[in-house]
């Protein structure tokens, strides 16, 4: 009983006593940072210095931009040193930290800040191409950097030079969020611009920009052929003036242009062209009857030309029919152009026959060495009289009451 | 026969090998948006340099932003450095990588969200590829842990600033500079919680119990109800919103407007209502804490002007889930919780709906209302509440849950009767009279089904709970019915 009471009085003793080692530690001064520095230069070491307590090695919780971590304390001659990992001394920005003990007191901020020293340039520039005239413009936005990565302080100068034609620019400007950019207006001339960047004695690599013409302004058009018959062989060719936009620049190679013919009757032919250096062609086949053509071209939606006209008179004046083997063989010709000469092959002749004042059947077929023959047989176009009609080039003749048996 | 069965049975196999992807499914062409991390994110009004920004960019800008805060706070949970890729560019994520082997190595975790942005674009590139935005005053909510033990908790207000690249379709930070950093002191105005002596009851319908805003939702009937317990002399109701059942983070509208036929309801029937938020919601983990607080933030943002309003319950019985999810956990998310409320209703007191009264003291600086429940004998309720007292000695106490079931069928022979529980609230409200407590009792009618995810399958638990009602359920009033107020 007696032992029993001895024991559960020095269990008491070693209780209070603890509790009493508890209190006197929360009783100590707390933890204290020594350190006075609160500015860094990136890249530089950080050791944080705080007055020890009691052995006592508490972690330090710290977080800069990018994260956070713990890291763990070193005594050294009665204090305690937290040495800040690379990865956080070499990003700059705040540090916020906290020295986790039992109450957390010991709290606190530095800076990293960023040197004055580009290792980069980074660069980019868009839209790589503009338009001519001194309204658009394309944007240079410089991120110089340190060997570290990090941007460099606020109102850091970076020049902005341009080469373009005969000038050559530079022009002076400062960072700011983090960014540097400058807008650079086109000049009223097409060409490539060549843009670079320096700063604090370091170059950008050499960027182009090219600077096309504007959108075109109304040109002209001219035609040219072999000759101004309506043979449907040869081939009118179109082609444009030089096609330039408002500020007397030539509008890009490949431009395109629609040339719209409206023929006698009022169809729309329709060819097209692209432009180089300016200049558009375009061809087409003559017409192979006689007809008059207005013709006037366009750049969709943003220049037209003049309208030109043009004339083609007929190649046959008249050919001959001649009707044999009970007048079901149909000989058309000798079809003879401007100088007598055969006309080439492939010439259309139609063939209309009717009967009874109805139109029966429609035979198109093209001359081959000058001549086309129909024949009509016996199976189809049934004994009795017709009608006929041949029309070829614009021209036509009718044969009537010619009976078949 | 057999030779038949086993023929449809390869035949089966056969056929349902064939079977392939679905047509519509090949090409991966529907994306579907998870949404995981919805902090609260106010951009300052656009008066950037550079090329002026339209809606669909800056949103893809937003979305992009928001989805690399949540790669880095997994990546920093995990240590592991999966998406970072894809939301940092090759040499910003190396900074990143750096921070996660130092961690891997020191086997140091953070778990950290981010609960709050204000974002000013600083400047758009001409070309639309380059963005600079600060982000100020982001409210960041820390857990670090060393060798998995909580070290610190802390939340800090920092500004960042960054130069934002779009790089194959997505919005990568290029670089990152945090320019300051401060401990998160929110404010919160002191609010009055004078304005009711709260008597009232804890209302669930009498068949839709637990499914309050269903199929079943009718105006009506809770009209009716509310005109009873306002004929019986208690002037409040707690009535109760789950956050499955609510939408999570896009709450539904359709459920919005039958909560506000329930307080239109109220008001037109003379009662104040206590609304308890999270109800059936169980995980406080750190991911979810924003889509959490978007939940919260829609539902007290549209009825804190409602008449009917008195008081804000964060949520029912939180101290339950202390041991499956951990004190410190479930503390930090009420606490964080409170502050959004408040931050959104500065008129409307909070509460927490503790389930005991040991539980009580938890975060009574940041209540207004200590409210907790009482379920064991009457014997101890004074002492309790003259400890409670001692502990708190100036927040209102709200017994905002008590009752006895009148149940003693076949599964609990020996349980109260009809009774017994009248004597039951006779005297508890006496021990309510005597210690000038508010009070709101469980419950006005007996039910007839209670959902298993309430008090589980066993028979014995789900018929007890049935019959804590002063009505029962053919509507005819209990002998407790009497006692239903002082």
């Amino acid at each position: 009983m007696h032992f029993k009471r001895t024991y559960t009085f020095v269990i008491g003793l070693v209780l209070l006593s603890s509790f009493a080692v508890i209190q006197s530690s929360d009783m100590t001064n707390p933890i204290q940072l020594l350190t006075t520095q609160t500015d860094y230069n990136v890249g530089y070491p950080v050791v944080l210095e705080f007055t020890a307590s009691e052995g006592e090695k508490p972690l330090l919780y710290c977080s800069n931009s990018y994260g956070s971590t713990l890291v763990s304390a070193k005594a050294k001659n009665d204090t305690l040193q937290y040495v800040i990992p690379y990865n956080m001394t070499k990003k700059i920005g705040v540090v916020n930290w906290i020295v986790l003990d039992k109450n957390k007191s010991a709290a606190g901020q530095f800076n990293i800040n960023p040197k004055a020293e580009v290792a980069t340039m980074e660069t980019y520039i868009g839209p790589p191409s503009i338009e001519a005239g001194g309204t658009d413009y394309t944007m240079l936005v410089v991120i110089p950097t340190d060997s570290l990565d990090n941007p460099v302080p606020t109102n850091t100068k970076v020049d902005a030079k341009f080469q373009f034609l005969n000038s050559e620019e530079k022009d002076a400007i400062f960072t700011k969020n983090l960014i540097s950019y400058k807008n650079i207006y086109s000049k009223k001339e097409s060409g490539r611009m060549l843009v670079s960047s320096e700063s604090l004695g370091v170059n950008s690599k050499e960027f182009t920009i090219n600077v096309w013409a504007a959108i075109p302004t109304d040109f002209k058009i001219m035609a040219k052929r072999p000759h101004n018959y309506a043979d449907g062989n040869q081939v009118t060719t179109f082609n444009t003036s030089v096609i330039k936009d408002k500020q007397n620049n030539v509008v890009s190679d490949g431009t395109f242009v629609t040339f719209f013919i409206t023929n006698g009757i009022g169809n729309i032919l329709k060819t097209t062209g692209t432009t180089i250096e300016g200049i558009a062609y375009a061809k087409i086949i003559h017409p192979d009857f006689k007809d008059n053509w207005s013709i006037k071209a366009y750049v969709d939606g943003m220049a037209e030309s003049d309208t030109i006209t043009l004339n083609y008179q007929s190649v046959i004046e008249d050919f001959e029919v001649a009707f044999a083997n009970k007048n079901r063989e149909i000989l058309v010709g000798p079809l003879q152009s401007f100088m007598k000469q055969m006309i080439p092959d492939g010439l259309h002749v139609k063939l209309l026959i009717y009967k009874d004042n109805l139109l029966v059947d429609t035979i198109t077929k093209t001359a081959f060495n000058g001549y086309v023959t129909f024949n009509l047989k016996p199976a189809i176009y049934k004994n009795g009289s017709y009608n006929f009609s041949i029309e070829t080039a614009g021209t036509h003749k009718t044969f009537n009451n010619k009976k078949l048996w | 026969m057999i030779v038949a069965l086993i023929i449809s049975g390869i035949s089966g196999l056969f056929s349902y090998l064939n079977t392939g992807a679905d047509r519509s499914s090949m090409l991966h062409t529907e994306i579907q948006k998870v949404e995981q991390y919805a902090p609260k994110l106010i951009w300052e009004p656009l008066q950037n340099e550079g090329r002026p920004m339209d809606n669909e960019n800056l949103n893809a800008l937003q979305n992009d932003y928001l989805d690399a805060w949540y790669v880095k706070q997994v990546a920093y949970k995990t240590n592991k450095t999966a998406g970072i890729k894809d939301y940092y560019t090759d040499s910003a994520r190396e900074n990143l990588y750096a921070f996660i082997a130092l961690n891997k190595t020191e086997n140091t975790t953070i778990e950290a969200t981010t609960l709050s942005h204000n974002p000013t674009l600083e400047f758009f590139s001409e070309d639309g590829q380059l963005a600079v935005v600060t982000d100020r005053d982001v409210v960041e909510y820390k857990r670090v842990f060393k060798a998995e033990k909580l070290v610190l908790e802390t939340t800090e207000t920092s500004t960042y600033k960054m130069v934002f690249l779009l790089e194959d379709g997505f919005w990568r930070i290029r670089h990152l500079i945090k320019e300051s950093s401060n401990p998160y002191l929110p404010e919160t105005a002191k609010i009055k919680t004078d304005s009711l002596i709260i008597k009232g009851i804890n209302y669930y319908p009498k068949a839709t119990p637990w499914n309050m805003f269903g199929d079943a939702f009718a105006k009506d009937t809770i009209a009716n109800d509310f005109k009873i317990i306002k004929d019986a002399g208690l002037n409040s109701v707690r009535i109760f919103v789950q956050y499955d059942d609510f939408g999570k983070a896009n709450v539904n509208p359709k459920k919005l407007e039958k909560l506000k036929q329930t307080l239109d309801a109220a008001e037109e029937n003379g009662l104040k209502v206590v609304i308890t938020l999270f109800d059936f919601y169980g995980d406080y983990s750190i991911m979810n804490w924003t889509l959490n607080q978007r939940h919260a933030e829609t539902i007290v943002s549209t009825f804190k002007d409602h008449n009917a309003l008195i008081a804000w319950d964060i949520k029912n019985e939180p101290n339950l889930d202390f041991d499956s999810r951990g004190k410190d956990m479930v503390i930090a998310w009420l606490d964080n919780m409170i502050d959004l409320v408040k931050s959104i209703d500065k008129v409307h007191p909070v509460t927490i709906g503790w389930s005991n009264t040991q539980s009580a003291p938890i975060l009574k600086d940041k209540v207004d209302i200590v409210s907790f429940h009482y379920y064991e004998g009457l014997s101890e309720l004074d002492e309790a509440i003259k400890t409670m007292k001692k502990e708190i000695p100036n927040k209102p106490l709200v017994l905002q849950e008590f009752g006895m079931s009148s149940y003693n069928g076949f599964w609990k022979p020996l349980g109260s009767n009809v009774e017994d529980q009248a004597n039951y609230h006779k005297k508890i409200q006496e021990i309510i009279a005597a210690n000038k407590l508010q009070f709101m009792s469980w419950t006005l009618y007996d039910f007839v089904d209670v959902p298993k995810a309430v008090v589980g399958s066993r028979p014995w638990r789900r018929n007890t709970q049935k019959h804590f009602g002063f009505i029962d359920k053919n509507g005819v009033k209990k002998a407790s019915f009497k006692y239903i107020t002082n």
